[in-house]
């Protein structure tokens, strides 16, 4: 007990050596076991936590407590089973209390017994006595009981209980009745009542786009595979809903993506010209899925033109009649973004030039010109035009977060955090901790890949495992709510959350991270010496030096923490273990780790389920399994990666590394791996072609790609081919007609790097006069100055706006 | 756009959404406070890749004091600023008052806003129709002060 109470007060392993001590004592006591698991809870050891109380409730069956306690860490564990189990016990021994029977039909569905949930539920309902009205409780519960049924395929009783519960007002949540009303009528084939009710959903929520999805479903139209035949009806259905309800957006903007030929004409021209006339700045942003079909760019981009023709037309001679001169400018915007998206970038800065001078206040206008640097190779530019887009409306976060985003775009670590400070939290031991305690993922991914690109190793491993830390987090966070929802009765959406529990690393920064974390522990595992050089202070610029010596005092300062207030020590510190003390400021231990190989492989652990579609993942997970000597794992990735995209570059390069490494084994692994890999290496590349012409094939086989040629002269390495060769493939990279992008060229100048080419530099300076309008192939010296053009204070005119703006507190 | 109820799949992108565009910012837990609490009343606007671009978060008061009704709060609606002047607050606000409203009977809405947040003062009064019902001092924890704001519920009452 003096244990819990330490535990309680902050002193924690204080606590814990007392609680211990306190189960050796007696290792029959309840009492014990049940306050080990406790402080086991409190630091998310929940397996062993759940062993703890299985202890206690040996010598206490019957404790409802310990009984809830373990239910709720039998459902984080997914231990169905067991929580089956436990869920009967608890609703014997307190029949009266309502969430015990909801408890126990939860258990029966999440272990899949959606039948023995359905018997609970109807005997708990028969138990129930005098509910008020309008009681939320009681209709959440219905609906959830609504939803077993139609999950069970009792289509017609799930019918019937909404229909009697929705008229005696016992389910009073009106857009869910509907909902669930709309689609078992639908799945019952009552097609006229069910399009009175999709009908009904529509003009509650004009914007919601699945509600037209199920309008038409219902008339056996599918929206999402529209056939000649089934396009007139659909295109019939929108155009009436169009007149129905003339302010909702959605059945235009359906109508677009089925319109074709002369009927897609008819309804872009007014929803376009509508849409510049209103000055909506999103437009672009909507209809450009629109361009998977040419005909339909075509289309939009002469509708556009049109537009601005007439706009220029009336412009010059009277500018104060009809059309607004923001129209213009809208359209300007628009048109920019159209060209960009084409690729021709240089019209699109002619456009916005011409659009800059005529309002230079709008910040979109300076958003986009920096988006079109960017997308040129020019990242300090484009952090300027961010810049001075903020500038123009400092209240505005949205602003500050893009101007932020850019810098770290452009490697200014430092630079960027300087800026997002005007919205985090002045407390806070740097803004860069603040969003990493409100969880901004954003923040950490950009800052992350910032380090990684300036060959900060350490630091970007650090951000890297924050995200990772995150996920963990949020999966933690459901941990609370296994109680909580049954109290409230919120059943459905308490199911939602567990399934959202399941999936959660399949989110795009999860993926990423965990892609670019195993890329580098990769490399640190094949360059060991790279863990000391990369952090090395010889190395490092001036400004990472500063956030060093930030870092240092800002954890300097989290750890005197617990001791400074002498009073508060007594305060209730919880049973959570608060968050560890920061003993890796700059990441130097995550870069010294020793087991850096099985780091990664945790990393990319969850996504083999979560992002099977995923060829990158593959690629990261055939990289580290073969470094691990998992060869059976390296051949699972190589035929996933395969399945996805046959001729896939770096498919092309694994295999011949792959082969490479199995043939030099010393001998081959023993049976069944052996035996296996052979044979698969055998589908998976031809056996009687050596891997010299291999690689020449493949090259032949993808002329004019870059990343195949990328691809090749990498594979040159791996088969020990003279540096020369791979140095006159990469600069075949550089010829007219070999298409090089700024994203090859720049992995190639990596690369080149890398495998300490002497020609790098040479490359360096082809690739800068390669792309005219880039900056991000300038040499150290020019990059310098670039940086500080960057963030210099912007020009008298913006200034002057806004008076004292270096006084302006942001706050709002 | 599209607008809906949210799930709890959109519980991160309205965190991201909030982090990008207000100082205001909460933790994912607190979001799952709201959705597990009230799932009726949280909506979000998606593009068509399925990107949050604006939301509503919203819960009914819990404490309620003798003599006032029940009455839904809104913790937090935003549009990011490349998707304004579509209506998409009013959208998210309108739908998310209705269950309100419907669901837990809710007779009016009430939020807060910073004193120097211009531009959302304006949105809530001139767009939305709210009004001020007082000033609380000192509400943000770096010491602005606050305008409790209302909006009445009763014509959606049934």
């Amino acid at each position: 007990m003096k244990g819990l109470v330490l535990t309680h007060m902050g002193r924690r392993e204080e606590g814990l050596e007392l609680v211990k001590k306190g189960v050796r004592l007696d290792l029959t006591s309840h009492i014990v076991w049940h306050v080990f698991g406790l402080v086991q809870k409190g630091e998310k050891n929940y397996e062993e936590a759940l062993k703890s109380y299985t202890q206690a409730l040996k010598f206490d069956k019957e404790n409802m407590n310990i009984l809830r306690d373990a239910a709720h860490l039998q459902t984080q564990l997914r231990q169905y089973d067991g929580l089956v189990e436990t869920r009967h016990t608890l609703l014997r021994l307190r029949p009266n209390l309502r969430s015990n029977w909801l408890g126990l039909a939860v258990a029966y569905h999440l272990n899949g017994q959606s039948g023995e949930a359905k018997k609970v539920l109807d005997h708990y309902e028969v138990s129930l006595k005098n509910i008020p009205d309008y009681d939320v409780e009681h209709s959440e519960v219905l609906l959830y009981h609504v939803r077993v049924l139609e999950d069970l395929g009792e289509l017609n009783e799930a019918l019937n209980l909404l229909d009697v519960s929705a008229k005696s007002r016992a389910i009073i949540d009106r857009v869910a009745i509907m909902e669930f009303r709309a689609r078992l009528l639908s799945k019952l084939s009552m097609n006229d009542d069910a399009e009175h009710t999709w009908q009904a959903l529509i003009e509650q929520n004009p914007d919601h786009y699945s509600y037209y999805k199920g309008f038409l479903s219902n008339r056996g139209v599918d929206l999402d595979s529209i056939t000649d035949e089934t396009r007139p009806k659909a295109l019939e259905v929108f155009k009436s809903f169009s007149t129905q309800l003339p302010r909702a957006a959605a059945p235009r903007r359906l109508a677009l993506a089925i319109a074709t030929g002369d009927d897609f004409k008819e309804l872009a021209e007014p929803y376009l010209t509508s849409g510049l006339d209103r000055n909506i700045p999103s437009l672009f942003a909507d209809i450009k899925s629109l361009y998977r079909d040419p005909q339909k760019l075509s289309t939009v981009a002469s509708i556009a033109e049109a537009h601005y023709a007439h706009l220029k037309a009336q412009e010059q001679p009277s500018p104060n009649e009809s059309e607004p001169p923001t129209t213009y400018l809208w359209t300007l915007y628009f048109l920019a973004q159209h060209y960009s998206y084409v690729g021709q970038h240089e019209r699109a800065l002619e456009l916005l030039d011409e659009a800059l001078s005529h309002t230079p206040t709008l910040p979109d206008l300076h958003m986009f010109k920096g988006r079109v640097l960017k997308r040129l190779g020019d990242p300090y530019g484009a952090a300027r035009c961010m810049d001075e887009a903020r500038v123009l409306d400092l209240q505005d976060r949205f602003l500050n977060t893009k101007c932020g985003k850019y810098r770290l775009r452009a490697g200014m670590n430092e630079e960027a955090q300087d800026v997002l400070s005007l919205f985090t939290k002045k407390d806070a031991p740097s803004p860069g901790a603040d969003l990493e305690d409100m969880q901004s993922v954003l923040f950490l991914l950009e800052d992350a890949d910032a380090y990684r690109r300036n060959g900060n190793l350490g630091m970007a491993l650090k951000r890297y495992t924050s995200i990772q830390k995150l996920f963990s987090e949020f999966e933690d966070d459901q941990f609370d709510f296994h109680g909580y929802s049954l109290r409230k009765f919120t059943i459905n959406i308490y199911l939602n959350m567990i399934d959202w529990a399941e999936s959660l690393r399949s989110h795009p920064a999860y993926v990423r991270a965990a892609i670019a974390a195993s890329q580098i522990y990769i490399r640190l595992y094949d360059d060991p010496t790279l863990a000391s050089r990369s952090n090395s202070s010889a190395k490092m610029s001036e400004e990472e030096k500063k956030a060093k010596k930030k870092a240092k005092k800002a954890a300097s300062k989290v750890q005197e923490d617990p001791k400074k207030p002498a009073a508060s020590s007594n305060d209730d510190k919880g049973l959570d273990a608060g968050p560890p003390k920061d003993d890796d400021p700059d990441g130097t231990k995550l870069l010294k780790a020793d087991d850096v190989l099985e780091r990664a492989a945790k990393f990319l652990n969850p996504l083999v389920a979560l992002a099977a579609e995923n060829i990158d993942v593959w690629i990261a997970i055939y990289n580290v399994a073969i470094r691990r000597k998992k060869y059976l794992q390296a051949v699972q990735a190589l035929n996933r990666v395969r399945a996805l995209d046959e001729g896939h570059s770096e498919l092309h390069f694994c295999l011949v590394h792959f082969k490479k490494t199995v043939s030099s084994l010393p001998q081959e692994p023993p049976a069944p791996i052996g035996p296996t890999v052979s044979q698969s290496i055998s589908g998976l590349l031809p056996a009687d072609v050596a891997l010299d012409t291999f690689n020449s094939q493949y090259l032949q086989k993808y002329p004019g790609s870059p990343r195949a040629s990328f691809a090749f002269a990498r594979a040159l390495k791996a088969l020990d081919a003279p540096v020369e060769e791979i140095e006159s493939t990469l600069f075949g990279l550089l010829h007219p007609e070999a298409n090089l992008d700024i994203k090859t060229a720049l992995d190639a100048l990596a690369y080149l790097d890398n495998i300490s080419s002497s020609r790098t530099d040479e490359f360096r300076q082809a690739c800068d006069s390669r792309f005219e309008r880039s900056t991000i192939f300038k040499a150290p010296e020019e990059t310098i100055a670039l940086r500080k053009q960057a963030i210099a204070p912007l020009s008298d005119v913006s200034a002057t706006m806004n008076g004292n703006e270096d006084k302006t507190e942001v706050v709002s | 756009m599209n607008v809906r109820p949210a799930r709890v799949e959109d519980l991160a992108g309205m965190q991201a959404c909030n982090l990008q565009n207000l100082p205001e910012n909460y933790t994912m837990k607190y979001y799952l406070y709201h959705a597990l609490s009230w799932p009726q009343l949280s909506y979000v606007a998606e593009d068509h890749k399925g990107r949050i671009v604006g939301y509503i978060l919203a819960k009914m008061e819990e404490d309620v004091t003798d003599g006032d009704e029940p009455h839904g709060h809104v913790t937090s609606i935003s549009v990011l600023r490349s998707y304004r002047r579509l209506g998409l607050a009013k959208r998210l606000m309108v739908q998310s008052q209705e269950a309100m409203a419907t669901v837990y009977r809710a007779s009016y809405v009430s939020l807060h806003v910073r004193k120097s947040n211009r531009a959302a003062l304006a949105l809530y009064k001139d767009t939305l129709g709210f009004t001020v019902k007082e000033i609380e001092k000192k509400y943000y924890a770096d010491g602005e002060d606050a305008y409790a704001m209302r909006l009445s519920l009763k014509h959606l009452a049934r």
